[in-house]
């Protein structure tokens, strides 16, 4: 017993399993399962999940791609490994284009599940600030059925930070009508105001641009662009009010931050 | 009247072995039980007797040959419910206790399950196995499977038992006690068809023997007609008079402690033997005629072959 | 009917028979290692424990079934009990039929009784009886009507040894022959792929009865699909069992 010990605390050089990284595709590893392949897939994705929690492997990450694709052909609607694969690429080696690959595969092979293109917007806005990739995720996750409503609101405000206020605007507004609770209509509201004012900010700086085209300098009040024609009509906010202009900067600001309202 | 059991030109032959070599082992028998009879199947071992049964009973089919049995095709089904086997060292589900095993076999003559339990009960008390119906027949001994054997041969109160080696491996108290069951069968108006190669069983209790030597049959007859009656000679053991003078009337066969066998030969000269031991103050220690028994028929024939 | 008589018998024996206990015992302890499994996993533990569950009933629901099944016939004839049986009133195929429907009933106690472990032990985890892994386990149960009639079929002229072996191929046959339909798709038509596509028909297709991938993912299975599976099953299991009655129906016994 006490050789068993003393070889235990041997550091081993080969891995346990690790073999599996040379299995060619998951696809030729199904046909020698026998009828077995959902079982073989939870006992990788277990021993992927002790792998990966061994910070002994260095290099361990170069075939996460490849074991996570095999779990995958051997049980496609397996749901966790996908999710879990993810977040490994994201949180240990900061691959987030692998993590959304990974997430792509399994929304491929289930188109049902939202949880995959949710966690891929989350991925694409807070890794790779790429607000419209993460709008393009959450508009997939709210198109299923059964998805959260969040996903909604999600898809709503990424859309703003990508700078598409048509589809921020008009979502915001069914999420508005379509909601009783007025917590959540409180903060549709205050998204929709945000909106409006980039909308309007928008279009007054038209306005100001074509202005100083017209008479070289910037107007000294909003109400010029209106009496030189400029502008049919000034926009007010969301709550009727004015916007405040400063002449000599030609900056457009609201009375009031949105959420402060 | 119609034979129970009749063969006609029955022939076998095996291919045996990796390179398949043809083996003949019935080369034409033909023979005929009638009701009511004992029929003895007689034969050296290998000579084809056990074939001959498991082709009546339909385990192995014939090259050539007719068998009916009650005047109907052998493998007609209804011809088997008349009839009953036991198998020469039978082997049984040693999981069932006897009583299950006599109810299993009684369920596929479709006897109805309170006639049964008469019947079991009747067959337990028979073959005197009462005290060992409830018993695995795992814990069997040979005589006791043998006899249990036999019960199950008559679950269904057959018209013809079919009986292979049935005295084999018993002990003297065993084979009288079979053989007497056999005789009551007969006496209740059974027939019954057994092979033997024991012939001193052949010789005590059937009416009709065929002798199968080689896949064929030597002979086929009364037992009666077989073995005749006449007096082959007569042995004689004496002692107290010298062979000298014994030489004049028969053969010396053994001296032994002063016994002398003396085989004679002419019947008239047993009672001048007789007179010659009286006046010689001798004395007569036993006196056995020889008749020529079915041993001796049956060396005779298979010493030839 | 004499059938119902040597099923009845073959269940008594297959009951008395100490591998069946060992093999039950056995997959019990499977089914209950998936608990022990599911430890260690992140995420789904009811998915660990379901797929495991039902792989042991499958896994040794087939072995029971081979192991059982081809030693039926052959210690039949090994052990000569069958010299007294055929002397009886008792048609070769009824012999071969009751054999096989007494194997069939034993599976399907065993089946119900590893299904009771196994339900418990979903029940212990969700809190909930799940019936429809049931559907599953029908599913297994006509596959292993299958099995069983290989098993008797090899069993009624083979040793149990070269018996398992051909069963066991039978079973992996089974469950490798859906991957031949996608090399016919790759094939260019012509003799070989007409040729191979007979074969294809021809071979067991065992994997046509797995759903238990889709019952644990909760998916639905057609009603089709599960109609013309059972009835696949039961008139391949005809078939093999013709082809048994066939070759034992001449037999000699020497």
């Amino acid at each position: 017993m006490g050789l068993k010990t003393r070889l235990d605390r041997i550091p081993r050089r080969k891995i346990p399993g690790s073999s599996i990284i040379y299995i060619p595709s998951g696809k030729y590893l199904k046909m020698a399962t026998f009828g077995y392949s959902s079982v073989l897939a939870d006992i990788i994705y277990i021993w992927a999940i002790q792998y990966y929690g061994n910070t002994a492997i260095e290099d361990r990450y170069t075939h996460l791609i490849h074991i996570f694709s095999i779990i995958s052909e051997l049980d496609p609607s397996y749901i966790d490994p996908y999710v879990v694969g993810a977040l490994i690429a994201v949180e240990d080696t900061r691959d987030v284009a692998l993590a959304l690959k990974i997430l792509d595969m399994g929304l491929a092979k289930n188109p049902g599940q939202w949880i995959f293109p949710l966690e891929a917007g989350h991925y694409a806005q807070l890794y790779l600030k790429d607000y419209a990739l993460a709008k393009e995720y959450y508009r997939k996750t709210m198109n299923i059925p059964g998805s959260p409503a969040i996903a909604r609101r999600l898809y709503a405000a990424s859309a703003f930070k990508a700078n598409d206020l048509t589809a921020a605007w008009e979502t915001w507004l069914e999420v508005f009508q379509a909601s009783a609770d007025p917590q959540i209509r409180k903060i549709a509201s205050n998204h929709l105001y945000e909106v409006k004012a980039a909308i309007d900010a928008g279009t007054i700086r038209d306005a100001v641009a074509r202005y100083r085209a017209k008479s070289g300098r910037n107007p000294a009040a909003l109400e010029d662009l209106v009496r030189s024609g400029v502008l049919a009509r000034l926009p007010k906010d969301y709550d009727e009010k004015d916007y405040l202009y400063d002449p000599a900067t030609g900056q457009i600001k609201t009375q009031v931050a949105p959420w402060k309202r | 009247m119609n034979p129970v059991l009749s063969i006609d030109a029955l022939e076998k032959a095996f291919s045996t072995g990796f390179i398949p070599r043809r083996k003949d082992i019935l080369r034409g028998i033909s023979l005929s039980v009638g009701e009511g009879e004992i029929f003895g199947y007689l034969g050296p071992n290998g000579a084809g007797k056990t074939t001959t049964i498991k082709c009546v009973l339909g385990l192995i089919f014939p090259d050539a040959g007719k068998i009916r049995l009650f005047g109907r095709d052998h493998l007609d089904p209804r011809a088997k419910e008349r009839l009953g086997f036991l198998p020469e060292n039978p082997y049984f589900y040693d999981y069932l206790t006897g009583r299950e095993f006599l109810d299993f076999y009684g369920q596929l003559f479709s006897i109805p399950k309170s006639e049964r339990a008469a019947s079991i009960a009747r067959l337990l008390e028979l073959v005197d196995m009462e005290r060992a119906a409830d018993l695995p027949l795992r814990k069997f001994s040979r005589g006791m499977l043998q006899r249990i054997g036999l019960a199950q041969a008559l679950i269904n109160k057959p018209a013809l038992v079919i009986l292979d080696e049935p005295l084999g491996g018993l002990d003297p108290l065993g084979r009288k006690e079979i053989r007497d069951i056999i005789l009551r069968l007969r006496d209740e108006g059974k027939t019954v068809f057994l092979s033997s190669h024991i012939l001193q069983d052949i010789e005590m209790i059937c009416d009709r023997v065929a002798i199968i030597v080689s896949g064929r049959i030597l002979s086929q007859g009364r037992l009666a007609d077989l073995v005749s009656e006449t007096v082959l000679f007569t042995e004689i053991t004496i002692s107290g008079v010298d062979d000298a003078d014994l030489a004049a009337f028969g053969e010396s066969l053994s001296t032994q402690a002063g016994r002398t066998l003396l085989k004679v030969c002419d019947e008239l000269n047993i009672e001048a033997v007789l007179d010659l031991v009286r006046a010689k103050g001798g004395k007569v220690h036993s006196l056995i005629p020889r008749t020529r028994t079915l041993e001796d028929i049956f060396v005779d024939m298979v010493k030839p072959q | 009917m004499t059938i119902t008589v040597i099923a009845r018998n073959t269940f008594k024996e297959a009951v008395r028979d100490r591998v069946l206990y060992l093999l039950l015992f056995f997959a019990a302890v499977s089914i209950l290692f998936a608990r022990v499994l599911a430890l260690l996993t992140v995420g789904d533990r009811v998915k660990i424990i379901e797929d495991v569950g039902l792989a042991s009933i499958s896994l040794f629901g087939a072995l029971m079934a081979i192991l059982i099944g081809t030693g039926l016939v052959y210690k039949e004839i090994e052990k000569r009990t069958i010299f007294t049986l055929l002397a009886k009133p008792l048609r070769r195929h009824e012999f071969l039929l009751g054999k096989f429907l007494g194997l069939v009933l034993t599976l399907a106690v065993l089946l119900a009784a590893m299904s009771l472990i196994f339900l418990a032990l979903v029940l212990a985890h969700t809190g909930t009886l799940e019936w429809n892994l049931l559907l599953a386990v029908v599913y297994i149960f006509f596959e292993l009507v299958l099995i069983t009639a290989v098993a008797i079929l090899f069993s009624s002229f083979s040793t149990p040894i070269l018996s398992s072996l051909f069963a066991l191929a039978f079973y992996l046959i089974g469950h490798f022959s859906w991957s031949l339909e996608t090399l016919l798709k790759k094939l260019p038509s012509g003799a070989t792929r007409t040729f191979l596509r007979f074969v294809y028909t021809l071979l067991p297709d065992l994997e046509n009865f797995n759903i238990r991938s889709e019952v644990v993912h909760q998916l639905p299975v057609a009603g089709a699909h599960l109609l013309y599976s059972a009835a696949y099953g039961l008139v391949y299991a005809a078939f093999i069992l013709g082809l048994a009655i066939v070759i034992f129906r001449r037999r000699d016994f020497i």
